[in-house]
């Protein structure tokens, strides 16, 4: 025991005057500090503001996170303990020595793990020092609670370090091999990686041996407090019991396992320890000795005359030479394979699901494939200049070279150019091989469409360049620090704190070292206006760093002396040589910096997205009080716009016609600029000018931005009184700005919206809405929708409180020869009455005709292929239109059946369509998302187009979105609800359920069932990420999880309770019942709420289901249903009697996730099949009422049963919906 | 070629004096340089092999200041460093073509000529497609001894190159820097005196960075003639006797019995006999001289 004790505390002592200990701590400590201290830090603090930035929750997923970085310091801590005696060859002294085995693995082991949960614990005193920050953010930060911070850290933490650090502990033991030590720590990194994203991409939602299985913790910790809500995750810790009781157990296990095999494998003895070495000693010795054998003369023979050639040619042959020499040296050794094997494992595991994205299968398009697998492989672009750049600059000085290699004939400069050289082939392979994969992935996913070029174009021009500013950037550190490691830091150290700062508000490409400005390619346009911002960002670092290549030519080591006095005076021996290049790339710095600053910073506005907020705050603080101010509001529009796409510019002019629908005298106008008031943008440049009436009047005041202008009538609009109102409009893109260039101007693919036209009164659409914005600019809580009574609110429309409905009409025209000198089309709702062409561009009036529609408008052009087809409507014929790419034809039929598919239920169920188009086109994916004008859908590329739907459980994306959409015609075009809480829920959910029957009518019920079980996994994490608080489905603010998932799966499971029709009926009723309300010259009225929606649904519904309107619709309510036992016994007829005892409770929430139980009298499905798990055949379902908590039933069926259970299909929400079913035990 | 240093001194950052005020004018052949460990050889080899500034002090080759034309003394220059490293999994033939085209043999048959000349020389012809890391340490000096020679080098700097020889390599190294030949300069440190008195016409002794003694080993042996006188005593009280009242150069372990030498005029007492005297005697005499001092 006194010998353990030894070394015990040897390895305590040495770890205590190592370094690396403290800094471990430190950076752990810095960490948590941080997560607690800074809002803006860490995924707790930045993801949703109401989680409490020391609660147990924030504190656990910290801890996770930081063990999975821990990995690689477990690692090297408890791996080298072990080594240290092979590679410092005590081993000859130690061993011959009797020292017991258990004193010396287990001292070695156990100082190691003290050692290791001391640096850990920086995490405990960093978060519990970040909680006393002035500067933080205190309504996130509770009382501070030992057991938030020692059972997470106990649990996850200490646990981890148990059982990786005795896995470590046991190969570093068994293999005693330095690099695998090192590589063991980040493999285990790498390959978790690889694993959870492969087990997310699976998109499954099992998290019972997943969340066991998992070494490190995202996935119980997901299984776990998947649908935790914000309460939950205030109060609660993980409980000891399920998958996380489970999981340590299994992992403590292992940690146990591995101990064992260390004390039972670990040989005590130099002999079997120095084994393998010593035969590859003896094959040595017996070659040697073979060529000793011929006898040879003592007498020297003259060695032969050479010619010395100095001179170019010479410096030419040296630096090739050099630098095979170098690279050589990197690929004879097994780290850069293991780099290269790993890198290519997570290429190939990225590609693989390169077309997975979210819910859908699309074809993995090269734009794609290259963010799969550069993804993945960045990262080791990036170890690889940190590692090699150290290991190129200190080769000499490492393996003692330098004494023969320093006095080579050479320059400085062939030298330092052959290591740069050999480090940018090094990364070429790498950028090389992660292509490979990609193009690899493509032809194993069926996709042969090889795009060869922008995978050359990707990562030869726009990656290489940034990998090489970090190349350049890592042999400079290393050139100028006294030691390697120190060098690591400092690399990773600017690595790292680039994305901190920004996330801070230092966003300004100019001084964040390295950084280049952001690209997104689009298969519409290319690489597009991203091209010049980042030739620009790119040459100005390049030749920054060059200058700093320079600079390390003239400091490279020479010769024995390494100080600073002797190193300043070589360099400036050598200074006369490189000043030339020195001043060239200097001028190439500030030359590339000066065109980059005057395009970003005087030819646009730079302003932060901090700055941006502030403003949207100014706006917000300045004009609110004017929102509740009566305004004429819009009945008709007209407008010229002269959209250039090749400039990414349009100018135009409007017209408003606005009439006084309130009874009384209107004697003032206000109008609003959103993009003058940073909303959406950040170069506030405002797109409207020139604002005249058809009246005298005078403009009582405007802000210096042009955000909000008081214009007043010199005699005032009198109820009902028109007035006409014209202007111009315009958005000029000028040179390039520094990241946030505006998504709506591509060279092909310009699409914006009536954002760009006047808004009458104040826009709460430019209003901040994230909790912590708005705290950090001290605005109180976000004014949400008023009540469904309010006076104003009930007579406003919900999407455009400035107009109820208008007639539209527009001249739109566009380029005959854009950048590409081809013509575009350009498109605005509508219908085309005429086109022609003029000086060079193609002009379209597009009109709308007498149908009314929402003040709702966009303007789009780009290079366009057009599929069109005629569809029998009900009032006549409808035209179906695609625009799209010519690349993007795959999912242009898919889209066109959808559209005849829903245009056929909508009609049938609802009301006839009210256009005589629909017209669905492609805008570039710089913007994720579908929109229905008034028959006319803009669909981004990146949510449609590439669909890939081949098997039957597919879900089929594009379809989904395109019903959805087409039924927003009815649910937003048609019915229009009042400006209050819960109307929203009367356009999405209405249009989510209507692309659900469409969907089911093609695709089955099975399929549906699937979909509804990823609808109700989206709401229940939806919730559990809320930042504000839930509301009911008819009260719904807001909360996007309820409108789409909640309201899908409420409304699918009324149909299910009252039936289908039953449902539409009730639909229909109210559609024809409201729709329009408001759409006359009449003074405003009210619009319809949730309230005549309830009343609607309820005249459906039998008394005794009512309760589920109540429950579903008007509260938040959760099931806990759950089958308890199920057993059969046959019946003296041949069949089978299953008893089922299930188990029902129900519970209500509040917006926070406080839960109180109801009382239950429900109707529940009880369900019994034959078949496998998740494959099962129905044998018999009903509804049962169910009023007890736990019931039994008595079924007789006529097949051998396998399982049953209560609700099978997951109708009604349940957090746990796997524990529904049970298998049916024999006899 | 002549080789001519003056008054070179060298201060280490952590106070070291390594050279003090040298001077050494080194002619167109074989010169040795002794010294005990610590001397300063090392960093006078490396101050002429342009691995290092002196503080003060010049040295020049035939009209070339090597430090300041280090460029053009580094294409003439054979160095082999007394400790020196070889990159892990490179071959010796590899290595020493690099390293010839490094010495500007661009000519490749010329190169594939000397290079196997010297793998020949050096006895590595059959481990001559092995990773150097696989060597012997006697097969590394090897190594480095014939990438000094690549490029018939004009000034050769070899310190400590025997260090690790067996006999045989030894002696057939020897042979060949020998024959290497004229118009070469030669700088050999060790501290095997025996290498010297075998090799170099000239040699110095140079102890705590100053120089000692400079002159031929003949010239050397020829003063002490018949000034050494030698004893074997059996106890360490009538050493340690010895010791204080003679000037005792060395001492030698004999069959378990010591042989003191001591250097006299004339015998210095009963017991004593004269001995040819070696440049062994002379080395420990004048390193004996300077500590005195």
């Amino acid at each position: 025991m006194t010998q353990f004790w030894e070394f015990f505390t040897f390895e305590l002592k040495f770890r205590a005057k190592s370094v690396s200990t403290y800094v471990y701590f430190l950076l752990w400590f810095a960490f948590e500090f941080l997560c607690i201290a800074s809002e803006s830090f860490g995924p707790i603090g930045n993801a949703n503001g109401k989680i409490l930035l020391n609660g147990p929750y924030a504190n656990t997923y910290n801890y996770i996170g930081a063990s999975f970085f821990g990995v690689i310091v477990i690692a090297a801590i408890f791996g080298t303990s072990i080594l240290r005696d092979f590679q410092r060859d005590t081993i000859q002294i130690l061993f011959t020595k009797p020292i017991s085995k258990f004193a010396y693995l287990g001292g070695r082991w156990a100082g190691s793990f003290v050692a290791t949960v001391f640096a850990f614990s920086g995490m405990l005193f960093g978060g519990f020092i970040g909680t006393f920050a002035p500067w933080a953010d205190h309504a996130r930060i509770a009382p501070n609670h030992l057991l938030w911070y020692l059972q997470p850290f106990f649990s996850v933490a200490v646990v981890q370090i148990f059982f990786l650090g005795s896995l470590f502990f046991l190969v570093a033991a068994l293999s005693r091999k330095i690099f695998i030590v090192y590589l063991q720590g980040a493999a285990i990194f790498m390959l978790y990686i690889i694993g959870v994203n492969a087990f997310s991409a699976t998109r499954s939602l099992e998290h019972f041996w997943s969340a066991i299985l998992d070494p490190i913790g995202f996935l119980y910790n997901d299984a776990i407090t998947r649908y935790w809500t914000v309460i939950e995750k205030n109060t609660l810790l993980y409980s000891w019991s399920g998958v996380f009781l489970y999981n340590r157990l299994l992992w403590s296990s292992i940690g146990l396992l591995a101990l064992l095999a260390v004390w039972k494998f670990f040989p005590m003895s130099v002999e079997s320890l120095t084994a393998k070495s010593s035969s590859k000693r003896a094959n040595l010795q017996r070659e040697q000795e073979e060529t000793v054998k011929p006898r040879r003369s003592l007498v020297a023979i003259p060695l032969p005359r050479v010619n010395q050639i100095f001179g170019p040619g010479t410096s030419f042959a040296q630096f090739v030479s050099l630098t095979r020499i170098r690279i050589s040296n990197i690929v004879h050794e097994v780290p850069f394979w293991g780099i290269l094997f790993l890198m290519a494992a997570i290429s190939l595991n990225n590609g693989h699901f390169a077309g997975r994205r979210g819910g859908e299968n699309v074809w993995p398009v090269t734009y794609l494939m290259l963010q799969s697998v550069e993804g993945g492989a960045s990262l080791f672009f990036y170890i690889v200049a940190t590692l090699y750049g150290a290991e190129l600059i200190w080769r000499e000085r490492d393996t003692h070279f330098a004494g023969i290699h320093d006095a080579l004939p050479m320059r400085e400069t062939t030298d330092w150019l052959s290591k740069l050289t050999a480090l940018c082939f090094v990364e070429l392979v790498l950028l090389t091989v992660a292509g490979l994969c990609g193009v690899i992935m493509q032809i194993v996913a069926g996709y042969y469409h090889y795009e060869l070029l922008q995978y050359a174009k990707e990562l030869y021009l726009v990656t290489f360049p940034q990998v090489l500013i970090y190349v350049l950037l890592a042999l400079f550190i290393q050139t100028v620090v006294s030691n390697k490691f120190i060098g690591h830091g400092l690399v990773i150290l600017v690595f790292v704190v680039t994305p901190i700062l920004q996330s801070f508000g230092w966003e300004n490409t100019l001084y964040l070292i390295g950084n280049t400005t952001s690209v997104t390619y689009s298969d519409m346009n290319g690489y597009g206006h991203f091209v010049q911002a980042l030739i620009w960002s790119t040459s100005y670092w390049l030749g920054f760093m060059c200058v700093l290549g320079v600079i390390s030519i003239a400091l490279a080591r020479r010769g024995a002396e390494e100080g600073w006095a002797s190193r300043f005076k070589l360099a400036r021996q050598r200074a006369p040589r490189l000043l030339p290049a020195g001043i060239f790339f200097l001028l190439v710095t500030l030359g590339s910096g000066g065109w980059f600053f005057y395009n970003a910073h005087i030819l646009n506005q730079f302003i932060s997205a901090k700055q941006g907020r502030v403003l949207q705050a100014d706006y917000e603080r300045a004009y609110k009080k004017y929102e509740r101010q009566p305004m004429p509001k819009i009945i008709a529009v007209d407008a010229n716009i002269d959209i250039f796409p090749e400039r990414r510019s349009f100018t135009g002019t409007g017209h408003y016609l606005l009439q006084n629908k309130t009874s009384a005298q209107i004697s003032q106008i206000h109008i609003s600029d959103a993009h003058a008031a940073a909303f959406g943008s950040i170069d506030l440049q405002p797109s409207i000018s020139n604002v005249h009436f058809d009246r005298p009047f005078h403009i009582i005041s405007t802000s210096p931005g042009g955000q909000y202008t008081i214009y007043q009538f010199e005699t005032p609009l009198a109820p009902g009184e028109k007035l006409d109102m014209t202007f111009s409009l315009a958005h000029i893109s000028r040179g390039f700005k520094d990241g946030h260039e505006r998504a709506e101007f591509a060279y092909s693919g310009t699409f914006f919206d009536s954002g760009y036209f006047p808004t009458i009164g104040y826009d709460s659409g430019v209003e901040l809405d994230d909790p912590r914005r708005r705290h950090e600019e001290k605005l109180g809580e976000l004014e949400l929708l008023p009540h469904r009574d309010d006076a104003l609110g009930s007579v406003t429309n919900l999407f455009t409180k400035q107009s109820d409905w208008i007639t539209f009409h527009t001249t739109v025209s566009t380029s005959d020869s854009d950048n590409e000198g081809k013509p575009q089309i350009a498109i605005s709702p509508g219908y085309l009455q005429a086109d022609w062409h003029k000086d060079g561009r193609h002009y379209f009036t597009y009109d709308m005709g007498e149908v009314k529609t929402a003040d709702f408008f966009s303007f789009i052009s780009a290079r366009y292929d057009v599929k069109r087809v005629a569809y029998a409507g009900a009032a006549g014929p409808i035209n179906i239109e695609v625009y799209h790419i010519p690349a993007h034809n795959f999912d242009v039929d898919d889209m066109i059946e959808a559209t005849k598919a829903g245009l056929n239920y909508y009609e049938k169920n609802y009301s006839s369509f009210q256009f005589k188009q629909y017209r669905i086109l492609e805008f570039p994916r710089y913007r994720t998302f579908a929109q229905s004008f008034p028959n006319t859908v803009p669909f981004s590329e990146a949510i449609g187009f590439i669909d890939r739907t081949e098997k039957p459980d597919d879900i089929d994306f594009a379809y989904f979105v395109t019903c959805h959409e087409l039924a927003h015609q009815w649910w937003g075009h048609q019915i229009i609800g009042s400006q209050t809480e819960g109307s929203n829920m009367m356009s999405e959910s209405l249009a989510e359920y209507s692309a659900l029957r469409v969907m089911e009518k093609k695709y089955g019920t099975e399929n549906m069932r699937k979909f509804l079980a990823h609808e109700l996994d989206g709401y229940l994490r939806g919730r559990s990420g809320e930042i504000r608080h839930e509301n009911p489905l008819v009260l719904v603010q807001n909360e996007q999880y309820v409108w789409y998932q909640k309201g899908s799966v409420a409304l699918y499971a009324l149909s299910d309770y009252i039936g289908e029709d039953k449902l539409n009926a009730a639909l229909r009723n109210f559609l024809m019942q409201y729709r329009y309300a408001n759409a006359t010259d009449a003074q405003s009225g009210p619009y319809p709420d949730t309230r005549q929606f309830v009343a609607a649904l309820r005249a459906a519904t039998p008394p005794e289901l009512q309760y589920y309107i109540t429950d579903a619709f008007e509260n938040i309510v959760l099931y806990d249903n759950k089958a308890i036992t199920a057993s059969y016994i046959e019946t003296a007829d041949k069949k089978y009697k299953v008893t089922l005892t299930v188990q029902a409770k129900k519970v209500k929430a509040d917006g926070n996730g406080a839960e109180t139980p109801m009382s239950l009298n429900d109707y529940i499905d009880i369900g019994v099949f034959s078949g496998k798990k998740n494959h099962e055949k129905q044998l018999y379902l009903k509804k049962e009422k169910l009023s007890q908590e736990k019931q039994t039933f008595e079924i007789v069926v006529d097949e051998l049963p396998t399982r049953a259970g209560i609700d099978p299909y997951n109708k009604l929400i349940d957090r746990v919906s796997d524990d529904n079913e049970i298998d049916v035990s024999k006899p | 070629m002549a080789l001519t240093i003056t008054g070179l001194s060298k201060t280490y950052p952590n106070g070291v004096k390594a050279l003090k005020n040298l001077s050494l004018t080194i002619g167109n052949n074989m010169f040795g340089l002794l010294g005990p460990n610590g001397a300063g050889k090392s960093s006078l080899m490396r101050t002429v092999a342009t691995l290092q500034d002196p503080d003060t002090g010049t040295i020049f080759l035939d009209g070339l200041d090597v430090l300041k034309e280090k460029d053009a003394v580094r294409k003439v220059l054979g160095y082999l460093p007394q400790e020196f490293g070889v990159y892990p999994k490179m071959s010796a033939l590899d290595m020493l073509q690099h390293l010839a085209i490094m010495k500007g043999i661009t000519n490749k048959t010329e190169r594939n000529q000397m290079v196997d000349a010297l793998l020949n020389q050096t006895n590595l012809w059959a481990a001559r497609k092995k990773a150097l890391s696989t060597y012997s340490g006697g097969m590394k000096q090897r190594f480095g001894i014939a990438q000094a020679l690549l490029a018939n080098p004009k000034l050769i700097i070899v310190d400590e190159p025997t260090a690790g020889l067996d006999p045989a390599e030894r002696n057939r190294f020897l042979n060949l820097l020998s024959s290497i030949g004229s118009n070469v300069t030669v700088i050999l440190s060790t501290h095997i005196v025996e290498d010297v008195r075998e090799l170099c016409p000239r040699m110095a002794i140079i102890a705590n960075g100053e120089l000692l003694l400079e002159g031929s080993p003949a010239d050397s042996l020829q003063e002490l003639k018949g000034k050494i006188w030698s004893k074997v005593v059996s106890t360490d009280d009538e050493l340690r006797a010895l010791e204080a009242s003679l000037n005792v150069i060395s001492t030698h372990l004999v069959g378990g019995l010591h042989e003191v030498r001591i250097y006299a005029d004339a015998s210095p007492g009963e017991g004593f006999t004269p001995v040819d005297s070696g440049l062994e005697d002379v080395y420990f005499l004048n390193l004996a001289k300077q500590s005195k001092n």
